[in-house]
């Protein structure tokens, strides 16, 4: 046995449990119950540590090229040694705790009920011996991880993903089961704490273990049968982007139709998780595809909301009189904004790279900050009152979003006859022989196109008013739904843009500046179209923000709000829409944003040391982000890509690459 | 999609009038002076080589043409044009490509991605183009992929279309940089070091594609490199450089021989001759 590794490895376990209990972690979670009454999830929070230090204890380093030795009854005596010197650091710090009382005044959550709860109503030396042995077992199980036949490993994670999932989950399953009147099977397996009560949890944990045994295999033998067709072919390509296409609108529809599953809380989550998902989707832009690191991203959010407000406010502060003008009247006018933002704050740092581009750029999102929150420009932005009343309708007390669906219709329309116009276009030039026939035009689809764009938009225009919707800011459902519209927006707009000749400069950018300047890209201008086209989607973000809250203020956009974005950006996959999205609802939607609660309330001011854990952990890890874009991947692991490159005699074709 | 011969979808250049002329270039980084008066001309369907011993400044003559580097004193015109002080960019926008002597491609694109970001100057639909994905963004984009298709084509490229390029071996790499650099339809190319590392086979498919690209284009080209008998085989004239001085200047039969030449080479020592020369 090595026992320098496992007296390393116990003690580090140890300090991790006693930090997790000293900073109030443990505590915070105490009555958030994952199986009522036995387990609560602050036990939870503290449980793995053990297991994962007495795994980490036997593990073995494996050089390349060199066996691995089996694994061995003595594993698990070094797991449990291992485990029982991490659970007495953990006994040791609750004895000196009840020794010493005044080491909570340095360490607020080392209370006298932290002790009693963790010597389990004895005295501390029967505690310190309880989670000694507690550790022991526990560290035990961990190194005897790799002696346990594959099948109880598999059952004993399904049962452990199953039985959190389900706890942690419970407002999701809670409210699911509600909207569909299925009251009595929620409280069949939760009780009243919200925990699972043990009956259902063995329930669920058996029907779990089972569906994983018998679904085995099914999912891809499903998969193998959809036509997705393998390799490169325009045939093939064709049919993936219409099953994405298909994909994508059910997709759609599934969101537009899930707030009314879910209780209002759920849909103020979703609807944040739609908003964090819009911001990360521009900042992907600027970050993900040109590789520029903006860390004072929030100042587009900033102005975005702050211009949205000031239009539309009955009292807002800019004008003697306000417009009042309704919000889809005063977008144009955010967008507009935005983009001179982005231009105000791109052409001075155009010249900046990596580290100065982040320090300066987080100094001018301070800078817009302090400028909404300054006497100077009180007169407009109402200093640190800031705008209240924002997006109101005249004459109420509330205020969002007018939907006139005639104009939507119109709108629909006419991009509609541009396409379809465009496409009649590229059809005679193709007759003509002016044009390569690669992409051909179906021509009842063009016609389609043109007589539906036609139809909408006289239709759209003969009655704006055909139907008109009021959404208040303060329904979460209705918010959520707009927000998703304004996500599918973004997310269509940067899916086109990357796969583009912006798209491609932008990438070209981010790899190498100077051979990016020898292919005839413009830097300047290509980076300034970054920061506009970020700065343009993070206001639309701002403007929703603005009528969903209905009241302005400068400390809503702190720096904090920046790094959370980028966060998000960061976890989910820099440069992956799809990552962006991902990221969003983890992190948003799990632990919640900067201000905004998560399905994990406990977290709260907890929050930040998670996301700093969480980031730490990914960039050791897994550093492309959770979905990232296969070629951001490919860069991070270029090394291991290499040697795979090297060892097959034919050099990388095309189905190594795919 | 039919071959094609890279004639048919670049075009060509006509006649073998002067294309670029450089006059007494001076460039300097603080004390040391990394060309002190250089004069050439490069002709329409001209190969133009420039050699000499580590350090003779023929990368920094590359770099001032291409506009990294600002010379001290002189005049880049080429096709009626003064270059110094121009942007790169611009300067690549006017029809001079390069390669570089370490490749420097965009590794984590694949190889049809660094042959479109080539036809970038050709690509000019703007974001709203791109967002809706019709008229002027598709045809182009497709225009300009049967452009990169037949470089592909040309290069041999075919099984590396999708691969991504930190992947490919050295040799192809070399390839895919003369591609990219062919795909920005140059009036002029401007090789540094292309069979630098590579094998006498590599070598030899180097030397046959820039003989292609001279007859098929007939555009003018300026090759650097240390392989003397890739640099004689294909060069119609060749200039020496020895501590970014000009030492001569003449076909590769007047180089090999030249006393200056063969001592910037070897020293002091006359009676040997350069490396790859008719001994």
């Amino acid at each position: 046995m090595d026992w320098g590794k496992i007296v390393r490895q116990g003690l580090i376990g140890g300090v991790a449990l006693s930090f997790i209990v000293a900073v109030g972690l443990f505590e915070a979670f105490a009555n958030r119950m994952v199986i009522d009454p036995i387990l609560t999830s602050g036990w939870v929070l503290v449980l793995w540590v053990p297991v994962v230090f007495g795994y980490r204890a036997t593990r073995q380093v494996v050089p390349d090229g060199a066996t691995v030795r089996a694994a061995r009854p003595a594993d698990i005596a070094a797991g449990a040694v291992t485990g029982a010197i991490a659970g007495a650091v953990l006994g040791l710090l609750v004895v000196i705790t009840s020794a010493k009382p005044d080491v909570r005044d340095t360490l607020l959550a080392l209370s006298p009920s932290l002790v009693q709860r963790l010597s389990f109503g004895h005295s501390v030396g029967y505690g310190f011996g309880v989670l000694t042995l507690g550790g022991a077992i526990l560290g035990a199980i961990g190194g005897g991880i790799d002696l346990v036949p594959q099948v109880v490993r598999r059952v004993v994670s399904t049962v452990v993903v199953t039985i959190l999932g389900f706890a942690f989950g419970e407002l999701v399953v809670g409210d699911i089961l509600r909207s569909l009147g299925l009251r009595s099977v929620d409280q069949f397996f939760y009780a009243q704490s919200r925990g699972l009560k043990p009956l259902g949890a063995v329930i669920l944990a058996v029907v779990f273990v089972a569906l994983r045994f018998l679904l085995k295999g099914k999912f891809k033998a499903i998969r193998e049968r959809i036509p997705l067709g393998t390799g490169e072919t325009e045939e093939n390509r064709a049919t993936r982007r219409n099953w994405f296409l298909v994909l994508g609108i059910i997709a759609l529809a599934a969101g537009a139709w899930a707030p009314n599953l879910f209780g209002l809380y759920l849909n103020e989550v979703l609807s944040n998780v739609g908003l964090f998902i819009l911001l990360g989707l521009g900042l992907n832009i600027v970050v993900g595809f040109a590789g520029l690191l903006d860390l004072g991203y929030v100042a587009f959010f900033a102005v975005g909301a702050y211009t949205m407000a000031i239009f539309t406010s009955p009292a807002s502060p800019a004008f003697d009189a306000p417009p009042q003008w309704a919000f889809f009247q005063a977008l144009p006018l955010v967008l507009i904004a935005a983009a001179l933002a982005g231009l105000f704050i791109g052409t001075p740092v155009i010249r900046m790279r990596g580290d100065y581009l982040a320090i300066v750029t987080l100094g001018f999102g301070e800078i817009i900050r302090i400028a909404f929150l300054s006497d100077w420009l009180k007169p407009l932005f109402g200093g640190a009152q800031g705008v209240l009343q924002a997006g109101f309708f005249p004459g109420e007390q509330r205020g969002g979003i007018i939907v006139q669906w005639g104009l939507v219709l119109a709108t629909i329309g006419i991009i509609t006859l541009i396409v379809g116009l465009l496409r009649l276009n590229a059809t005679r030039l193709i007759t003509a022989g002016k044009m390569s026939d690669i992409r051909a035009y179906s021509q009842p689809v063009t016609i389609g196109l043109l007589v539906a764009g036609a139809a909408l938009t006289i239709f759209g225009l003969v009655s704006p008013g055909f139907a008109v919707w009021k959404i208040y800011g303060i329904e979460p459902p209705s918010m959520f739904r707009i927000t998703l519209v304004f996500v599918a927006l973004a997310a269509f707009v940067s899916w086109r843009l990357r796969d583009s000749r912006v798209g491609r400069a932008w990438m070209a950018i981010r790899e190498d500046e100077q051979i990016a300047q020898q292919m005839g890209i413009n830097i300047v201008t290509t980076k300034l179209l970054a920061f506009v086209m970020g700065a343009m989607l993070a206001s639309l973000g701002g403007a929703l923000f603005a009528v969903k809250l209905g009241s302005i203020y400068p400390h809503s956009f702190e720096i904090m709000q920046s790094i959370i974005i980028l966060v998000v950006v960061i976890v989910g996959g820099m440069g992956s829409i799809k990552g962006v999205m991902i990221g969003a609802l983890v992190l948003i939607g799990v632990l919640g944003g900067p201000t905004q609660p998560g399905l994990l309330r406990e977290f709260g001011e907890y929050k930040l040391l998670v996301y700093g854990v969480l980031l730490i952990w990914m960039m050791l890890k897994r550093p492309e982000g959770l979905w990232p874009e296969a070629r951001r991947a490919k860069e991070l692991h270029q090394e291991e890509m290499l040697q795979d490159a090297w060892l097959n005699v034919e050099p990388a074709s095309e189905g190594v690459s795919g | 999609m039919r071959a094609r011969l890279l004639g048919e979808v670049l075009p060509r250049a006509e006649g073998n009038e002067a294309i670029l002329t450089v006059e007494d270039l001076h460039l300097s980084f603080q004390a040391v002076k990394a060309i002190q008066g250089l004069d050439f001309t490069l002709r329409k369907g001209e190969i133009f080589a420039v050699i000499g011993p580590n350090g003779a400044g023929k990368t920094s003559v590359f770099n001032c043409i291409s506009g990294f580097y600002k010379p001290d004193t002189g005049s880049i015109r080429f096709d009626g044009q003064e270059l110094v002080g121009m942007k790169p960019h611009r300067i690549a926008n006017l029809g001079v490509a390069r390669t570089f002597q370490n490749i420097e491609l965009f590794p984590q694109m694949t190889v049809l991605d660094n042959l479109m970001l080539g036809r970038h100057r050709h690509l000019r639909y703007g974001s709203p183009a791109a967002m809706l994905r019709v008229g002027k963004a598709i045809r182009e984009e497709v225009r300009n992929r049967e452009v990169v298709e037949a470089i592909v084509e040309f290069l041999e490229l075919e099984p590396y279309r999708k691969a991504f390029v930190a992947m490919l071996p050295y040799g192809i790499q070399k390839k895919v940089e003369l591609g990219r650099a062919l795909a920005t339809e140059p009036k002029i190319l401007l090789l540094d070091e292309p069979a630098a590392g590579m094998n006498l086979e590599e070598t030899e498919d180097m030397a046959r594609f820039i003989t292609d690209i001279r007859r098929e284009l007939g555009i003018g080209i300026i090759l650097v490199d240390h392989d003397m008998r890739m640099v004689m085989d294909l060069a119609d004239r060749v200039l020496a450089l020895d501590f970014g001085k000009p030492i001569a200047t003449g076909t590769p039969e007047q180089i090999q021989n030249h006393p200056d030449v063969i001592r910037a080479y070897l020293g002091q020592d006359q009676s040997a001759s350069i490396p790859g020369g008719t001994e």
